[in-house]
């Protein structure tokens, strides 16, 4: 997220008194996010598209978490800012100090809206059927010691993993994604999604022992 | 006691393996998502779609503009409704306050009560004896005779 903040960032000391001058000489890129959603909420269209630009690589990134297809990722981030786009007064109006983190939240809402679309789909379901072969490599690395580490090389772990993270429930899927691969802290997924600390470390544990579960079914 | 740190060693190497098959699987799209990211249409795809999102919700407001119109009529429908209730259980309860349940008068039985009807009251209703009307045949009879 340090992008965006570096982004969100520039052009702070543009002061909401200079909007309008800011509107039409400076450029875009030197304009704080915060005076962009405001020029965006009054329907200004460049505003938004800055907006955009500068935020669709954090969106794409996040939905390529979850979902592998170009077709999906695209859908995510198309969903995510349309939200974003009729939440703008939301923002604007709420204790929101950062559009990269509230646009982060959006992409993540709309993931696990997305899984839970998926996992409903009896097809979805379907495509989680391990192959022997992948089933064989699984057994020798969970046999293995050091198992984990060659993991992220194999090619066949990726589709091994999302099959396996296929089996987790939408809410486990989530979270181990923004504690192991996002490296959130507690506080921030509870402030991402609205829990508390307490709520959201009791389901880290659940989520874990879900996973583990899925996995000890191939030791 | 062995058992024991053996679950806990298979436990640790499980949830190992675990961190890194989500790794590998929240990694190995990357190179898709930065291809999506980089798509030169993608805002123009975003446009048209925040279009169509603003005209189905202009759509979606007059329907609930609608609605809430409708809404806003219950409480007052609801008003009739209960005044007209009330309106005819009041008038049918006059109408039973008249007729004494049991007691059926002559009136009733001839609907005198009807307007336009001609009501006969009798005067003597007790009825006539045979001495009665004897007494009348010889009082006609006298005055045939008198005169």
């Amino acid at each position: 997220m340090d992008e965006q903040a570096d982004n969100s960032d520039r052009g702070a000391l543009a002061s909401p008194g200079h909007a309008a001058d800011a509107a039409v000489g400076a450029t875009a890129a030197d304009v704080s996010d915060v005076e962009l959603v405001s020029r965006a909420g009054a329907g200004d269209e460049p505003a938004f598209e800055e907006l955009f630009n500068r935020h669709r690589r954090r969106v794409s990134l996040i939905a390529g978490r979850f979902f592998r297809q170009r077709e999906q990722i695209e859908e995510i981030v198309q969903e995510s800012f349309m939200k974003a786009y009729f939440a703008l007064p939301d923002f604007a109006n709420g204790q929101e100090n950062s559009f990269a983190s509230w646009i982060a939240r959006i992409a993540f809402n709309a993931c696990y809206d997305e899984l839970r679309r998926l996992k409903r789909r009896p097809e979805g379901a379907a495509s989680g059927d391990i192959s022997e072969e992948e089933e064989a490599w699984l057994k020798s690395q969970l046999r293995d010691v050091g198992a984990g580490a060659d993991v992220e090389a194999a090619a066949i772990a990726r589709d091994l993993a999302d099959k396996l993270l296929a089996r987790l429930s939408p809410e486990d899927r989530l979270l181990l994604v923004m504690l192991d691969v996002e490296g959130m802290s507690v506080a921030e997924i509870g402030a991402s999604n609205k829990w508390s600390i307490s709520k959201v470390k009791v389901r880290a544990h659940r989520a874990r022992a879900s996973l583990r579960r899925v996995l000890e079914r191939f030791v | 006691m062995i058992g024991k740190h053996n679950k806990g060693e298979t436990d640790e190497r499980l949830e190992r393996f675990g961190r890194a098959i989500v790794r590998a699987s929240a990694e190995a799209n990357a190179a898709e998502a930065e291809v999506v990211a980089a798509s030169p249409f993608l805002y123009a795809r975003l446009r048209t779609r925040i279009n169509a999102e603003a005209e189905r919700r202009a759509g979606g407001e007059t329907w609930l503009t609608l609605l809430g119109v409708f809404w806003r009529s219950v409480p007052a429908m609801a008003l009739v409704a209960v005044f007209a209730f009330i309106l005819f259980w009041t008038s049918s309860l006059g109408t039973t306050t008249t007729v004494s349940p049991g007691v059926l008068s002559d009136e009733a039985f001839m609907d005198a009560g009807d307007a336009g009807i001609e009501s006969v009251v009798f005067a003597e209703r007790r009825p006539l004896s045979s001495d009665d009307v004897l007494a009348t045949i010889l009082h006609e009879d006298e005055r045939e005779v008198s005169r």
